[in-house]
């Protein structure tokens, strides 16, 4: 078989994530600017961006030019040096509270960025073997994520890992884990979501049974799965009172920012009045109000789908929603059409990771889920974000030249 | 390759279901709420309004206020209704004695705070306000609040003030829950205890738009009240601070503490001159500043705790308890007969009293103050053995008194010198100055006092501090918010019992320098002492002392800047507070 790079090259991503991009660099030029009256302050965040996706283009075309077999041999090296950065950030000084930053210079960096994107690479290249049997493929992917997942909660980043995860659950999926083990894994998670109403827990219990039955589960399975999610059960509540004051409140207000309406409520208070406010078409470019009068706190990072929600309306946010939706469609178009086991594995993760971070952006934006400090992939400020995700973007891209069609 | 195929169209309800439920979302904000939230974003309905805890007040013991609260009247603006910089600036300016330059500069500084309440004058006459009131239509960015002004009922260094919080502060504090128009403890009593003394700062979710409905956007009540400050007793008992206000000559600055020896209560403490701290809770005007830059003897300095002076024979106490613990005498050895001096190498070092006090034991020594008598016990001792006592004794440390910013005693060691004098030195005639507090030794009159405050209680060292307790909704004890405050002096009860004795003997025995404190019906120990000192003209005028009655109840320093002899200036001062507190405190 031979490959025709021109041909094989999907252009319908590249093309929907170029739009991505140009129009994350529009929304920070507005976030980045405030309007009142005459006068008009314009931060150099927009610049910085711009210098930013060049650089990112540059090793895009890098990528795509060093062979995959090369790439390769770098993961190795590349996961060792994500341990040592992510070990470096938490000596670094605090910024809100969490030592995510690795700051030299005037340079900024997030280590737990490269971390998701290296931590894809090697755990699909551990777990892609053929015969390879399903106990040796979980415990290959836990052992590859718990170091990089432990040091990130040190910091601590609870978003984050949270993502680490949920790229791990679709990579085990597509390489072959039986989706009903997943279910298994993930169930004592309900266990502790459902504490606080014993009804529920049994309700979900009874579907538990139900699904495990219909999967042709032996008894002693189910039963060890449901006797590990009563443990739980009542274990969270203990746990929960063996904690201090203070700790309880800060994990009452990631669930229900309304907790500290001072602090983290004050966002969510304000991105949906700023969203609501934009109407069908929006107040127009530079006239966001609620951004203008600095409402708005990280309207240029975290907040940013806020200011696109005010200053283009219902129209704008939808076309941003449409081409995260055509783009998240294509990726899911080329995991079925690659040709490796292995590339598909990846391209899962890349997926999941990309899919999740979205969803919860947009999601707490819009006042439907907990604040969490998760930038919105492409469209927020910040060079190390854009450049992990476009390396990302350029692996799949590479990938995606070995179809099958 | 049926699980393949089954997982992609997992993936695509997957996606589908997310992106359906964002868009749902979206529409039901953006089209179904959006006219409501429209609305909300122009007038802004939904503000969160700070409600200020009460600061606690100050107390002397007694309950006699110290510094309270007076209603202000203070006029603020909210940045993002000015419609006209320069009207507003103007009428500003022609209202209230501000420069319209000010005006524009704080609107400036604050344009990005669009929401916030930005003060722009406070304690505003009544007569003034109802005339800037009557065209405030016009102005809707200005508004009026009434709220409160710290105020202080005597001039004093040790309740501090409060001022308006600045940018390093706030950049520091924003956390805690303090706002660009917090009031927070700059010195003193108010900074130290600004924690306990400023509550915590309740709030309140308006909601309301103009005619007064109810839009209930958030549901949850999200209100919280305010937790006012704790109210605080001290020791100071402000008779007898005022008193010791009255009887002190003004002509010199100084210092004076009282303590008890009991408890470590700071029953008075004045520094002179004092300076007027209500200048600074309010606003202060240029030529206040300029009068307390500019006063020679610097009223804004704190002497009881930031002045570092020798203390002269009042360290005699020390010497002494240091020879009788290290055995080098004892109560009967008589030393070097004094004939106005020792001669010590090739320097003659000089008595205090020219006539010469002959052969004295350490009782004589302190009662009349004898110099030589200590020169020569210092040629037996080592000098960083002494200066480990000096410092076991408390007097080189800070005391941790509760003000901030306390300064450290200073006592040389012999490293100290190497550093300055190089290798080849003695230190014989450096150890002899030493010895009656001469030379390189400072203490601030709070150490001293804490230490004779020990001696009073037969070894037991206490913490000085002004705290009693803090009261309101809850009630705490010096000792539950500061932790355990005793120490030991590292004196057995027999030498203090020595040491006891000569400093009774120096108030009350014939030709004892300390006769002016005497007062009929009390026990008064003490030492004078006139510290010779860089600035030259007249000596430091010291005394330190305690009084008992069945139990001792007062230790008293009295510092004055070049005021001459101890004896003669500080001394009397002493024995009049003692007096006064015996017929004016005690007894009531």
């Amino acid at each position: 078989m031979k490959f025709n790079f021109d041909r094989n090259f999907d252009w319908y991503l590249f093309t929907v994530w170029m739009a991505l991009v140009v129009f994350g660099i529009i929304a920070i030029f507005t976030a980045s600017a405030s309007k009142i009256g005459e006068e008009m302050v314009l931060k150099n965040h927009y610049w910085k961006q711009i210098i930013w996706f060049v650089l990112s283009l540059g090793l895009f075309i890098f990528i795509m030019k060093v062979p995959l077999p090369v790439i390769d041999m770098f993961i190795w090296p590349l996961y060792g040096l994500t341990l040592i950065l992510l070990i470096i950030v938490l000596f670094m000084p605090p910024v809100n509270n969490s030592r995510s930053w690795l700051m030299l210079g005037g340079f900024r960096f997030q280590p737990s960025e490269l971390a998701k994107i290296v931590m894809i690479l090697l755990i699909s290249k551990l777990i892609s073997k053929e015969h390879i049997s399903e106990y040796k493929m979980l415990t290959k992917a836990i052992s590859g994520t718990i170091l990089p997942v432990f040091l990130i909660l040190l910091e601590p980043d609870f978003g984050t890992t949270l993502v680490f995860w949920g790229s791990l659950v679709l990579m085990l999926a597509q390489a072959g884990f039986p989706l009903s083990y997943i279910v298994v894994l993930i169930s004592p998670i309900t266990g502790i979501i459902f504490s606080l109403n014993w009804m529920l827990f049994v309700f979900v219990c009874f579907l538990l049974i139900l699904y495990y039955y219909r999967e042709h589960f032996n008894w002693v399975l189910i039963s060890f799965s449901i006797i590990f999610n009563t443990f739980i059960f009542l274990l969270t509540p203990v746990f929960w009172n063996s904690l201090k004051e203070y700790q309880q409140n800060r994990i009452i207000t990631f669930f229900n920012p309304m907790h500290d309406p001072l602090g983290a409520g004050y966002q969510v208070i304000q991105a949906k009045i700023a969203i609501g406010s934009g109407q069908l078409f929006g107040k127009g470019f530079l006239q966001g109000s609620q951004k203008n009068m600095n409402f708005l706190p990280e309207h240029h990072t975290d907040f940013i789908f806020s200011v696109v929600g005010e200053e283009f309306g219902f129209m704008g946010a939808s076309l941003l929603l449409v081409l995260f939706f055509l783009f998240f469609n294509r990726i899911i178009y080329l995991i079925r059409v690659v040709s490796k086991r292995e590339y598909k594995i990846a391209i899962s993760g890349i997926f999941g990771y990309l899919l999740l971070q979205t969803f919860i952006n947009i999601g707490m934006n819009l006042g439907v889920l907990p604040t969490t400090g998760i930038p919105l992939p492409f469209i927020s400020y910040g060079g190390s974000n854009l450049l992990i995700n476009s390396f990302a973007i350029a692996m799949i891209l590479k990938y995606s030249v070995y179809k099958v069609v | 390759m049926k699980t393949q195929a089954r997982l992609i169209i997992l993936y695509r309800i997957i996606l589908g279901i997310i992106f359906l439920v964002l868009l749902i979302v979206l529409f039901t904000l953006q089209i179904i709420k959006g006219e409501r939230y429209k609305e909300i974003a122009e007038r802004n309905y939904v503000r969160i309004r700070r409600i200020n805890a009460a600061r606690g007040v100050i107390y002397d013991e007694k309950l006699n206020p110290i510094a309270v609260n007076n209603p202000s009247i203070n006029l603020y603006f909210r940045p993002f209704l000015i419609k006209d910089k320069e009207k507003m600036a103007d009428f500003v300016a022609n209202n209230l004695p501000v420069e319209k330059k000010t005006v524009e500069k704080l609107i400036h500084d604050n344009r990005f705070r669009s929401f916030n309440e930005i003060l722009i004058y406070e304690n505003i006459d009544y007569n003034k306000m109802v005339t800037i009131s009557e065209n405030l239509n016009y102005y809707p960015e200005l508004f009026f609040k009434v709220e409160t002004m710290r105020s202080y009922t005597l001039p004093n260094h040790f309740s501090g003030y409060v001022g308006r919080i600045n940018e390093k502060e706030y950049n520091k504090l924003k956390k805690e829950e303090y706002s660009i128009n917090s009031v927070i403890g700059k010195t003193g009593i108010e900074k130290y205890y600004e924690r306990i003394l400023a509550g915590k700062p309740g709030y309140e979710v308006i909601q309301v738009d103009a005619y007064g409905r109810n839009l209930n956007i958030f549901k949850d009540n999200l209100n919280k009240k305010p937790e006012n400050g704790l109210h605080l007793v001290l020791n100071i008992n402000l008779d007898l601070q005022r008193y010791i206000g009255t009887i002190y000559p003004r002509e010199y600055a100084g210092a004076i503490v009282v303590m008890n020896p009991k408890t470590g209560g700071i029953l008075a403490y004045s520094s002179f001159p004092e300076y007027e701290q209500n200048w600074f809770a309010s606003r202060i005007t240029t030529e206040q500043w300029i009068s307390l830059r500019d006063n020679p003897q610097k009223p804004m300095l704190d002497r009881v705790i930031n002045g570092t002076y020798p203390p002269g024979s009042t360290f005699k106490a020390v010497t002494g308890s240091f020879g009788l613990e290290k055995k080098l005498i004892n109560q009967e050895t008589l030393l070097a007969s004094c004939v106005g001096g020792l001669q010590i190498g090739n320097r003659f070092f000089k008595c205090w009293f020219h006539g010469g006090h002959g052969r004295t034991n350490i009782l004589s020594a302190l009662k009349v103050s004898c110099d030589v008598f200590f020169y020569d016990l210092s040629k037996f001792f080592k000098l960083d053995e002494f200066k480990d006592f000096v410092q076991a004794n408390y007097l080189i440390d800070r005391t941790g008194v509760d003000i901030p910013y306390e300064r450290k005693g200073f006592f040389p060691d012999t490293k100290w010198y190497a550093k300055r004098l190089g290798k080849y030195f003695s230190l014989q005639g450096r150890k002899a100055n030493l010895s009656i507090g001469q030379g390189e030794v400072l203490m601030t009159p709070l150490q001293l006092c804490a230490y004779y405050a020990a001696i009073a209680n037969d070894g037991i060292w206490k913490k000085p501090h002004l705290l009693k307790k803090a009261i309101g909704h809850k009630s705490l004890s010096y000792e539950e918010i500061e932790g355990p405050v005793d120490k030991k002096l590292p004196v057995s009860p027999q030498n203090l019992k020595i040491i006891q004795e000569g400093l009774w003997q120096v108030c009350n025995a014939p030709g004892g320098t300390g006769g002016g404190a005497r007062v009929p019906g009390v026990k008064v120990y003490g030492k004078t002492g006139s510290a010779e000192n860089a600035h030259g003209g007249q000596t430091h005028a010291w005394f330190a002392c305690y009084a008992t009655w069945d139990e001792p109840e007062l230790a008293v320093v009295v510092f004055m800047e070049n005021a001459g002899h101890g004896g003669s200036m500080s001394a009397p001062i002493a024995g009049k507070i003692i007096s006064y507190y015996n017929l004016n405190v005690r007894n009531k």
